[in-house]
């Protein structure tokens, strides 16, 4: 109760989300904070994560395991992109109301931490310090990506 | 999600779910005032457990702190005001009953009154009967209804303190609810489902939110009203009123009794006083039923001002009191459920991509049992 009084320290779930690239500019505390408004939801290998053109109301943080990125051609949904351990997707759905640019399925069995939209925002709105920390490595993986895309050579464009 | 437009059918299963949960409460109407009231201080507390929890506060001392702070500051209100209470409960006994006479005379005034301009009236002898119908029920009220009180205060007592620690638990383990409800949802409704469980959230906040914007704008007319036609604390007045609008109609009723006799008392001689405040206060009502109680509470919910009206006949059909105060928060919430409960089952891929999970599943956990 009153571990606000000891000196912080990471647990093993905290240390995992402090490797996250969208997490790694968090103090303990702040971590402390993301990670309960997280949702943690487990993925069987060929799982539709979300469709293409679906609404998108979260970001998805891959905590363990692949995704593949396909986006559909002719009828045909085509493998565009794969994401490992680390990465995160969904992006958009926080920043604004857009549908999923592209469909994710998990190639093997997954484990993803969740971040609903509304909660990103309210966390925006009542802590302006995680939350520009959060938006600056968001802002840093989009513009990976555009330069990546300017240089020729696609990662994945932003979901 | 957000241009969301729901069939007939729909819209037939969250109004009739409304009716039912309203015939349920009924049932234990106990336990669903300090629930309302618990609700009510989550809402108000949330807040302050927010701030604590941004300051690296676990949830579970934020809640004690935030629960045990309201607990000790209406301690301490209770105490600094007792012996004033305890003192002054004579001249309230005694304050009672003038604005009590005030309003008796008021009425066998207006008997008499009527018995001048009506000859029918004046055979019929009202101001008599009046008279002694009032006299019986004065003479006797403290017998026949003190002790009935008492008792109904007495019982309702234990379930009213049980508002606290229900805000206390909210507040603590809200968020693992959620989770914990969410968690057991199938990951192709995942997304769906927390943004119902936000909109149901969202839909309570803004109700409670309404509800005291309401009270705000009914005290200042009803106080501004009654102040032009000269009645003495017309905002106390106003607010007692705006408070006990909070039952629809009932309430309503109550205020305008309160009202009525303060300003027969505050104006004996003058019953003109005491019409203009009945006019002010029929007016305030008009204006808060059809006008402010739509695009406040109706409009906090997203709801259409006639449904609102509607509801709120039904719910008092249903329910009675209760019904009146709780139909439009309840069909608020079952709005919200209904209309995504109505899009995730009716959306095909949704479905389909269930039933090919459960299947992966079922390979998965069969996947070395296959019988060669």
């Amino acid at each position: 109760m009153f571990g606000f009084l000891k000196p912080n320290y990471l647990s093993a779930r905290l240390q995992r989300l402090k490797t996250q690239q969208l997490f790694s500019t968090l103090t303990p505390r702040e971590l402390t904070i993301v990670d309960g408004l997280l949702h943690t939801r487990q993925f069987l290998a060929g799982e539709i994560v979300f469709d293409e053109g679906e609404e998108g109301q979260a970001l998805y943080i891959l905590l363990s395991g692949t995704v593949s990125i396909g986006r559909t051609r002719d009828s045909v949904v085509e493998v565009v992109a794969e994401l490992t351990s680390g990465s995160f997707f969904g992006d958009l759905a926080l920043l604004d109301n857009t549908p999923r640019s592209a469909q994710v399925r998990a190639k093997e069995a997954c484990e993803m931490a969740v971040f609903f939209r509304a909660d990103f925002i309210a966390l925006m709105e009542t802590d302006a310090t995680i939350g520009y920390k959060i938006s600056l490595q968001l802002a840093r993986n989009l513009a990976q990506r555009f330069r990546a895309l300017a240089l020729g050579r696609p990662r994945i464009e932003p979901l | 999600m957000n241009d969301r437009h729901s069939g007939p059918i729909v819209w037939i299963c969250i109004i009739g779910g409304t009716c039912l949960l309203l015939f349920l409460l009924r049932q234990v109407l106990w336990l669903v005032i300090p629930f309302l009231l618990g609700v009510i201080l989550y809402y108000l507390l949330m807040p302050i457990m927010v701030r604590l929890l941004l300051a690296g506060i676990s949830r579970n001392l934020a809640a004690m702190i935030v629960a045990g702070g309201f607990l000790l500051v209406l301690g301490l209100a209770g105490l600094f005001s007792a012996p004033w209470i305890l003192s002054h409960v004579g001249s309230w006994q005694d304050l009672i009953g003038h604005y009590l006479d005030g309003g008796t005379s008021f009425v066998l005034n207006t008997a008499l009154m009527l018995e001048q301009k009506f000859s029918v009236l004046h055979k019929a002898h009202l101001s008599e009967v009046v008279n002694m119908r009032m006299a019986g029920y004065t003479e006797n009220f403290a017998q026949q209804h003190i002790a009935e009180v008492l008792v109904s205060i007495a019982s309702w007592l234990p379930s009213l303190a049980l508002a606290p620690f229900l805000a206390f638990f909210f507040l603590r383990d809200g968020r693992r609810f959620k989770k914990f409800l969410s968690h057991a949802v199938p990951n192709a409704f995942f997304e769906r489902t927390l943004y119902l469980l936000h909109e149901v959230d969202q839909t309570a906040r803004r109700y409670f939110q309404g509800l005291l914007k309401l009270t705000v704008i009914d005290t200042l007319l009803l106080g501004g009203g009654l102040w032009i036609i000269g009645l003495s604390s017309p905002l106390v007045l106003g607010l007692i009123a705006a408070v006990l609008a909070w039952v629809p109609f009932i309430g309503s009723v109550l205020g305008c009794v309160v009202v009525v006799l303060v300003a027969s008392t505050d104006a004996p001689n003058d019953p003109l006083v005491a019409y203009s405040a009945i006019g002010v206060f029929v007016l305030a009502r008009l204006l808060d039923d059809f006008i402010f109680m739509p695009l406040t509470l109706g409009r906090s919910l997203h709801m259409h001002p006639l449904i609102t009206v509607l509801m709120i006949f039904i719910g008092g059909a249903i329910a009675g009191v209760a019904g009146l105060m709780l139909v439009l928060p309840l069909l608020g919430i079952a709005m919200a459920i209904g209309e995504t409960l109505g899009h995730v089952i009716t959306d095909p891929r949704l479905r389909a991509r269930h039933r090919q999970a459960k299947a992966l599943l079922a390979m998965q956990a069969s996947a070395d049992l296959i019988v060669k």
